[in-house]
């Protein structure tokens, strides 16, 4: 008798657990897809789904299916569900991304020198249609159009869903776009190419009434393009008064300044680590 | 007679707090405790990571996970301003709200989070992870304990660099091997 009340209470115990209400989803799923869990048990439980984005609880008859909406599981991830009667059972499902829908192109720097190796960088991020980020390798085609009539293209394969390249620009300066794709989606930038430092800067001179008008001819880079206007020219003449340097930007592709002249005077012109030729006035170039 | 019983009070209030603001000190030290994170960047690329940011992202991603514990179970979404950003903040605003709603909440006791760095963008706007964590997660139906659990769960993670520290911008779970 007094091993029988033990017995008989491990056994309800037993018999709970072994018929306690039970939910089987599916081990893994797509994102965004409506499914249905089978339950065991008879009677009503609560059911509770958690997720990376969503939890919910609610009331559903035992011995049933129960449906899960799509909306319910949108993002990726581990989701828990917990089925509840008299005890809580509980059980696990992973949410797979839905397949590349959408991409982020990140593109730097959006204006870069020209013929400068290595200088561009593209890294796209793929998601699928809820934002989530698709983690199987795709294929992502990096495309670039110099002009209206050239095209070259790569293509990435993406590791966790990134996939990235490099790129030299251009030797001329423009505009340049530059795509991403996978699948039918694409995502375009665009770079701002513009020349690169002044290449052999040249000044000429004229002096009238005790002033001397110094001024560059179109500034250009080494492949020809015209350096960009704001771009600083530093004319420094040296005189019987001392030296004088005036920091001149290019407007409209040359540098132009009007400085005092005392006598016999040299002048000389800078910009960037580039020097120009130099000039002597008063006893002639 | 007005002025010595003010000046008990006064001198009882002053005792008091001293006695108990070293209490109250540890208390807040306490809960302010950062979960453990390790980073190992041996195989980053195609960017390597400076010294500086190494430490950075550990101390931010450790500050992410202490924000976000609380969080959820303070059903405090404003929280979540100070590390989170993106859908990683979008999801886990709305699963406070799904909190609210439900008078369910999932409690994290945080056991420390393995970084592995995989990706460093060329221009440094960008960085993805992969962490290895050991949580113990309970789920509560008001103050009842519905479901707990001892989870490794791996996260992939997107952080990108805000004014003064790296931001949590996705934050996914992987499939992986059980404990």
């Amino acid at each position: 008798m007094r091993t029988f009340f033990p017995s008989l209470l491990v056994w309800i115990v037993t018999t709970i657990a072994v018929f306690a209400a039970e939910v089987h989803p599916p081990s893994q799923m797509s994102a965004g897809v409506s499914f249905s869990m089978p339950s065991s048990g008879g009677g009503q439980g609560t059911l509770y789904l958690i997720g990376p984005a969503h939890l919910s609880k609610r009331q559903v008859n035992l011995g049933t299916d129960i449906e899960v909406d799509g909306d319910e599981v949108e993002r990726v991830g581990r989701y828990t569900v917990i089925l509840c009667t008299d005890q809580c059972s509980a059980s696990e499902f992973y949410v797979h991304p839905a397949g590349p829908d959408r991409l982020s192109l990140l593109v730097h720097p959006s204006r870069v020198p020209v013929s400068n190796p290595n200088a561009i960088s593209a890294v796209a991020v793929v998601w699928d249609v809820y934002h989530n980020l698709e983690l199987s390798p795709e294929t992502v085609k990096f495309t670039v159009n110099p002009d209206e009539h050239t095209s070259l293209s790569e293509a990435r394969t993406t590791n966790n869903g990134i996939a990235w390249i490099r790129l030299t620009s251009a030797a001329k300066s423009g505009v340049v776009k530059l795509q991403a794709s996978v699948g039918k989606v694409s995502e375009i930038r665009v770079v701002q190419q513009v020349a690169s430092d002044a290449c052999n800067l040249r000044i000429r001179a004229s002096s009238a009434s005790k002033k001397i008008t110094v001024e560059t001819d179109p500034v250009r880079d080494c492949s020809g393009n015209f350096v960009p206007d704001g771009t600083v020219v530093s004319f420094t003449m040296t005189d019987s008064a001392g030296k004088t340097t005036v920091d001149v930007p290019i407007k409209r592709g040359v540098a132009k300044v009007e400085m005092p002249a005392h006598g016999r005077a040299r002048i000389t012109a800078a910009s960037g680590v580039v020097t120009g030729n130099e000039l002597d006035m008063g006893g002639g170039e | 007679m007005k002025k010595t019983i003010m000046r008990r009070v006064l001198l009882t209030l002053t005792t008091a707090v001293m006695i108990f603001a070293p209490a109250s000190f540890v208390i807040v030290r306490a809960d302010d405790s950062l979960p453990k994170v390790s980073l190992n960047a041996d195989n980053l690329g195609p960017r390597s990571i400076e010294e500086l940011t190494s430490k950075v992202i550990t101390r931010d991603y450790a500050f992410a996970w202490q924000t976000m514990v609380e969080a959820l179970e303070q059903n405090r979404p404003d929280l979540l301003d100070g590390y989170f950003t993106g859908t990683a903040k979008q999801d886990l605003t709305q699963r406070i709200a799904d909190q609210k709603k439900t008078d369910v909440r999932v409690r994290y006791l945080d056991h420390g989070h393995k970084l592995d760095a995989i990706f460093y963008s060329p221009a440094g706007d960008a960085m993805q992870l992969r962490d290895h964590a050991n949580l113990e997660v309970n789920v509560m139906d008001g103050q009842k304990v519905i479901h707990s659990e001892q989870v490794n769960l791996q996260y992939i993670v997107l952080m990108t660099p805000g004014a003064d520290r790296w931001l949590v911008r996705d934050l996914e779970v992987a499939p992986e091997a059980k404990p």
